[in-house]
């Protein structure tokens, strides 16, 4: 998998990340991926959902330590 | 921009939690691609006056002037409830440039055409 933008959206409060990830996932084309790194553990809820809510696709969600990594494919590819 | 959210505030800086909230999740909505529209009555259009936004902050939030920037930024409507400008002696001037005073039928309006209306 390609990553074609990565957002570190740690340390923000809520709902700066989904802000933030809305602001990256509009400069990428459809079918590219946006990595973001998050540190709250609601992400593991929150970006499913947002997923779900806006058509992108959840490729991939991983934890690293405190971080949560997750690849979202913009959608239209 | 299928879905309409219609969040009405009723708190002002008296209260930044309740405040700072509605912002949150209005901000959220619209990253969602949700359309969203605000309201405020009572003391809440206290919080769309100039220079008020700066000073409320609640713990563990962004601070109220972030949200409000981004929120406009992000395409956000702002309405306010007209007697509550007139009775604390504001007119529209007093406010951020993207709020309208407005009176009763346009929360109708703006109620009756939401998905959902969230009330705080």
């Amino acid at each position: 998998m390609e990553v074609h933008k990565t957002l570190d959206a740690r340390g923000f409060a809520c709902p700066m990340p989904i802000v933030k990830t809305k602001k990256a996932i509009e400069e990428l084309n459809p079918g590219e991926v946006l990595e973001v790194i998050a540190d709250d553990p609601g992400a593991k809820e929150d970006f499913p959902a947002w997923c779900e809510g806006t058509g992108h696709k959840l490729v991939k969600m991983e934890e690293k330590g405190e971080d949560i990594y997750i690849y979202i494919e913009k959608k239209g590819g | 921009m299928g879905k309409k959210l219609f969040i009405m505030v009723t708190h002002g800086p008296e209260n930044p939690e309740m405040a700072t909230i509605p912002f949150v999740m209005a901000n959220a909505g619209l990253a969602s691609d949700v359309e969203v529209s605000m309201g405020f009555q009572g003391n809440g259009v206290m919080l769309i006056k100039r220079g008020c936004a700066q000073h409320v902050f609640a713990a563990n939030f962004p601070h109220l002037l972030e949200l409000m920037e981004s929120y406009v930024e992000l395409g956000g409507k702002m309405l306010l409830c007209g007697p509550c400008v007139k009775s604390r002696n504001l007119r529209e001037e007093d406010f951020i440039e993207n709020a309208k005073v407005v009176n009763a039928p346009t929360f109708v309006k703006e109620v009756m055409s939401a998905d959902t209306v969230l009330v705080y």
